[in-house]
């Protein structure tokens, strides 16, 4: 499956080089929408009330050891991007950091590491990708998984190759999947838990939900696509856009 | 002669692109949010009064802070130029309303929180400004906060607020020329269902 992904992104990537995700050029709506719609409803009905389960049956803490847990999983993956990107010296910080956390910090489950002055600076290929400017592609919602850019979804796969959770159970064929599906899935409810005030205060206040996530997912990659070198000799930032009216409108 | 009006020229136009830059005084933009965020955290959201005070207070304190005409007119993009009066009166009014309530619930968020504030950064828009901050979070990175301001003569005003690299101000007017465009209602559909979201909350 996740090959599959795999081609079909990079596919998307290479017949797509030049197009960038933006709102006015969203040709995939009809589409989108249709997904959107479709995952919506799945969330609403799954993702959402094991998501509201997992927060009743645990305490903030034990929330906060997993959030250290998953994040002490991606630091290889941030070693190797950190390489990729030749920012060697975070790349030591990353590497000592594992070296800690995984030991003295039980699994991750504590930062010890942070105390000792090596703070966290988590990064995945998708950093990398845009560090080397390769295009983002159009905004495109993937079934199950919500909204992604052929870049992100190329990257997001990548990041799960990299993963030892992935390569780690490989040793044993009977547990390889169970472990790896059980890991996915405890971070897709661990992730679903931290949006739920977030995305819910959005849905309450918005007259069309998929316009508005959107709108602040395209945004948020802005951030990312800054890291271009060639981008960044423009220095305009993504949100200094032409704010004028006509004023012409009075009333009290 | 051709260089010397080449050199004219080109001193008008670097003078005049200054001259749009430094009509907004730096210092008293930043003072301004800064006095706003200050007021809200200490007059509503550590204060010690009723639910209601803190609502009364934080909705003066909205309208004294942002411009809501000015965002109005720019979050319905095109539409605006073809609304009646009435609808755009309507609009402001509804658009305000749904602000004040849905940023009053926000506000809560910030609690125990503190804005730091980084200086500002010029802005490609004739007299606006961006106020630039950080407000550290219980775990990770801080929350980038990113005010932009306009001065009208001595008078300051915020007319959009970035949270993360996401502009309200371009996330509502995507979501609403979005709703205007898919929908055979119009103007008026969207003003009747932003008055029903904000009966809901």
């Amino acid at each position: 499956m996740l090959k599959y992904i795999t081609l079909l992104t990079f596919s998307l990537i290479v017949f797509i080089p030049n197009s960038q995700a933006s709102e006015n050029n969203d040709w995939l709506e009809s589409y989108n929408r249709s997904m959107f719609e479709f995952n919506y409803q799945l969330d609403k009905y799954a993702f959402k009330p094991l998501a509201k389960g997992y927060r009743a049956i645990t305490t903030p803490d034990m929330r906060y050891r997993v959030d250290s847990f998953i994040d002490n999983i991606r630091e290889p993956l941030t070693v190797v991007n950190h390489t990729l990107q030749g920012n060697i010296k975070e790349t030591f910080v990353s590497l000592g950091r594992f070296l800690i956390n995984s030991t003295l910090g039980l699994g991750g489950m504590f930062d010890v590491a942070s105390g000792w002055g090596l703070k966290k600076n988590l990064t995945g290929f998708d950093d990398t990708l845009a560090h080397y400017c390769v295009p983002d592609g159009p905004f495109i919602v993937v079934p199950i998984l919500g909204p992604f850019t052929p870049r992100s979804l190329a990257s997001y796969t990548a990041d799960a190759f990299v993963s030892p959770m992935y390569w780690l159970p490989r040793n044993d064929k009977n547990y390889a999947d169970k472990i790896s599906f059980s890991y996915a899935a405890i971070v897709a409810i661990h992730a679903r838990e931290r949006g739920l005030d977030l995305l819910d205060d959005i849905e309450r206040g918005s007259v069309d939900y998929y316009s508005t996530i959107r709108s602040a997912y395209i945004q948020n990659r802005q951030k990312l696509n800054n890291y271009c070198s060639h981008q960044n000799q423009n220095n305009t930032p993504s949100y200094d856009f032409d704010f004028d009216v006509d004023e012409e409108f009075e009333f009290e | 002669m051709k260089n010397f009006l080449v050199i004219f020229i080109t001193t008008f136009f670097l003078m005049e692109i200054h001259n749009t830059h430094a009509s907004v005084n730096n210092l008293e933009a930043e003072n301004f949010v800064k006095e706003i965020t200050n007021e809200g955290l200490t007059e509503i959201i550590n204060s010690n009064v009723s639910q209601k005070e803190k609502d009364e207070r934080f909705a003066k304190l909205f309208n004294q802070a942002l411009d809501l005409k000015y965002i109005g007119q720019f979050v319905l993009g095109r539409y605006w130029r073809t609304a009646s009066p009435k609808q755009k009166e309507e609009f402001i009014n509804i658009y305000r309303q749904l602000n004040v309530q849905t940023w009053s619930k926000r506000f809560d968020e910030f609690k125990g929180k503190e804005f730091i504030f980084e200086g500002t950064s010029p802005s490609n828009s004739a007299n606006q400004i961006f106020v630039n901050s950080k407000v550290p979070m219980d775990e990770g990175k801080p929350a980038t906060v990113i005010w932009r301001v306009k001065q009208t003569g001595d008078k300051y005003k915020i007319v959009d607020i970035i949270i993360e690299n996401v502009s309200l101000a371009i996330t509502a007017r995507s979501e609403y020329t979005s709703f205007i465009k898919n929908s055979p209602t119009g103007i008026d559909g969207l003003i009747n269902n932003l008055k029903q979201k904000t009966q809901q909350n």
